[in-house]
């Protein structure tokens, strides 16, 4: 019973980090209709500032403010020197833009912080473990679900019950109309991306403890923050929480029950959700 | 039209040719970089008839090429006295089979979505490739030998490279130049038309679902055979053939060379081959390389080195370049 509740706690950390990676990246795919295959890298980048800042100041919090600042900014430059220049060659040249940089920032991080895993060590009060349900828990996982439910709540409010969230839904419709009302649309979409950028570089901060930090980070979580796209619907914020759930769950309980076969399950939700719906679970029909 | 049509088979004869001489020009080292050359052309212009001419950007196209080449090394190590022929004949079988499925479940998206699950069903044949050690090899990847080429009365050594160089360049070379007929066909035709105007071929009652459905496998069979190529080449195959790296390389030689012309991936393919193998001897950032290549082309040339091509045309004819990327035409 324990191991039970150990691994369904494992599988929420596990979702709570998805999301948050998922988070940006169905926000500015839903928001600019671009995909930006650079967001895992920009939260590699987030976790090695981290590193480097815990190095320096031993302070987590403070890097936990600092870092998302530092990817706002880079974001909001890729967008305005960019990714705007490429938009009007279409989607196509839009990806390969953002696959190009993901190769950059992965390449500019082995050069700077070496190439093998770094160890992040907090310390503090979320360092330490507490009694959970009979059992011994780390509180760094109960404080990821924590975060992960923060953040999503905060989109949440601002998309929907600010008028800052209406005039961002509205430029998406129709953009020219909000364009004409006195409202600067290229700015509102370099603010999306770039507030994008700093959730990536959020989630980098958290994954850092818990995954430690290495290169190859964001490969790794790139092809599930995709599948959790996939499967909750494209640009759905609802979705992304379901479908990291769901894939959190499954990627914990898949390694105590079927160890061989883990690695796959996810990928068996995923065709299976295609083609039952494939639009995704919360996906609208194209 | 005849002309044009007149012109490209003289230019697809004078390669062949200029193939033919080159064992008697190039040393060792590089008749082996130009058969590496000859294959990746094929890949990429098997991708270049997803990209440039359907519209479909793939990032999935390495598994097809992976399947192809993990096909060939399997059975050549499992099935003993299999010939040549026999192992490409099952590579391409193989890959045509996952081109068929995989093309059924991905083709239901469109533009980015297509892209994204692309991405994510190469991922999970690499997770196969890595975790299924006890065919694959995971990490260790299979050594294989050539067979040789056997006619029954006479058998040609594969093991000496020049022999294996006009193989190749027969064989691909030949399945190239099928291609570019098929892009004159009316089913090249129409793909390029439903890449135009999709809704306006619904109409005029074609198929579209289908037509592209078979454009994928065609493409995903191509891939496959140039993965076939790529293991009875290097007499080696490891999970990076079916690595997002693999399809990466295809995209960035199909980009590179320009997805306006038939020609140009190929031509991309020379490019980045050489230029890997210069680089890779001068530094070990080859992938940031990469990288700053992409998007330097992506932000100024974003049709390629067709594009290029076509503006110094334009300039000795007195034309003027649009300097936007060309639309894939034929020839």
């Amino acid at each position: 019973m324990s191991e039970f509740a150990v691994f369904f706690l494992h599988g929420l950390a596990y979702a709570g980090l998805l999301f948050l990676v998922s988070a940006g990246l169905t926000l500015v795919f839903g928001m600019m209709n671009v995909l930006n295959f650079a967001h895992a890298a920009m939260y590699m980048l987030g976790a090695y500032f981290s590193y480097t800042l815990l190095q320096e100041t031993g302070q987590f919090w403070l890097s936990l403010m600092v870092c998302p600042l530092l990817l706002f900014a880079i974001g909001a430059l890729i967008e305005r020197l960019l990714l705007r220049r490429v938009h009007v060659y279409g989607h196509v040249h839009e990806l390969l833009l953002t696959f190009g940089l993901a190769y950059i920032i992965t390449e500019v991080v082995k050069w700077t912080w070496g190439n093998y895993p770094l160890a992040v060590n907090i310390g503090g009060f979320l360092g330490e473990t507490v009694e959970l349900f009979g059992i011994t828990y780390p509180i760094y996982r109960i404080f990821i679900f924590v975060c992960a439910i923060f953040v999503g709540a905060v989109m949440a409010l601002i998309l929907y019950k600010t008028r800052l969230g209406i005039i961002l839904r509205a430029s998406v419709n129709d953009g020219e109309m909000v364009n004409a009302l006195g409202i600067n649309v290229p700015l509102v979409f370099t603010g999306v991306f770039a507030f994008g950028a700093a959730l990536s570089g959020f989630a980098g901060v958290i994954a850092g403890p818990l995954l430690s930090t290495y290169p190859g980070m964001a490969a790794e979580i790139l092809i599930d923050a995709f599948v959790v796209i996939v499967v909750g619907g494209f640009g759905s914020l609802g979705g992304a929480v379901v479908a990291s759930l769901l894939i959190g769950e499954l990627q914990s309980f898949g390694v105590l029950l079927f160890p061989k076969l883990s690695i796959a399950l996810v990928y068996l939700l995923m065709a299976a959700v295609l083609i039952i719906k494939p639009s995704g679970l919360f996906g609208e029909k194209q | 039209m005849t002309t044009q049509k007149y012109t490209s088979y003289l230019f697809i004869a004078g390669l062949f040719l200029l193939g033919a001489v080159m064992p008697m020009v190039l040393k060792q080292y590089h008749l082996n970089m130009l058969t590496e050359i000859i294959l990746f052309a094929l890949f990429a212009v098997s991708y270049n008839l997803l990209l440039g001419y359907a519209g479909l950007l793939s990032f999935g196209h390495a598994m097809f090429f992976g399947m192809g080449a993990f096909t060939v090394a399997v059975s050549l190590i499992h099935i003993p006295g299999l010939s040549i022929w026999g192992a490409i004949t099952l590579a391409v079988v193989m890959t045509t089979l996952v081109g068929f499925v995989t093309g059924g479940l991905l083709l239901r998206h469109k533009g980015s979505y297509f892209a994204l699950l692309t991405l994510a069903f190469n991922s999970l044949f690499y997770a196969v490739a890595t975790k299924w050690h006890s065919v694959t090899g995971g990490d260790d990847g299979l050594s294989v030998t050539r067979p040789d080429l056997d006619f029954g009365f006479a058998a040609i050594s594969m093991g000496d490279l020049t022999n294996f160089y006009y193989f190749t360049l027969v064989i691909v070379g030949a399945v190239i130049v099928f291609c570019w007929y098929f892009t004159q066909t009316a089913m090249g035709q129409t793909v390029l038309m439903m890449r135009e105007n999709e809704e306006r071929m619904k109409f005029l009652g074609y198929n579209t679902n289908i037509s592209r459905l078979i454009l994928f496998t065609f493409t995903g069979t191509l891939a496959g055979l140039a993965g076939a190529f790529y293991t009875l080449h290097f007499q080696f195959c490891s999970q990076s053939a079916i690595s997002v790296d693999m399809t990466t390389t295809v995209l960035l030689m199909t980009f590179v060379g320009g997805t306006g012309r038939f020609w140009g991936p190929m031509l991309g393919a020379l490019v980045y081959v050489i230029l890997q193998n210069y680089l890779s001897n001068i530094t070990d950032r080859w992938p940031l390389f990469m990288g700053l290549i992409f998007v330097f082309m992506v932000l100024f040339i974003p049709g390629g080195l067709t594009q290029i091509i076509q503006s110094l045309k334009n300039l000795f004819s007195g034309k003027r370049g649009t300097g936007k990327p060309l639309a894939a035409k034929e020839g």
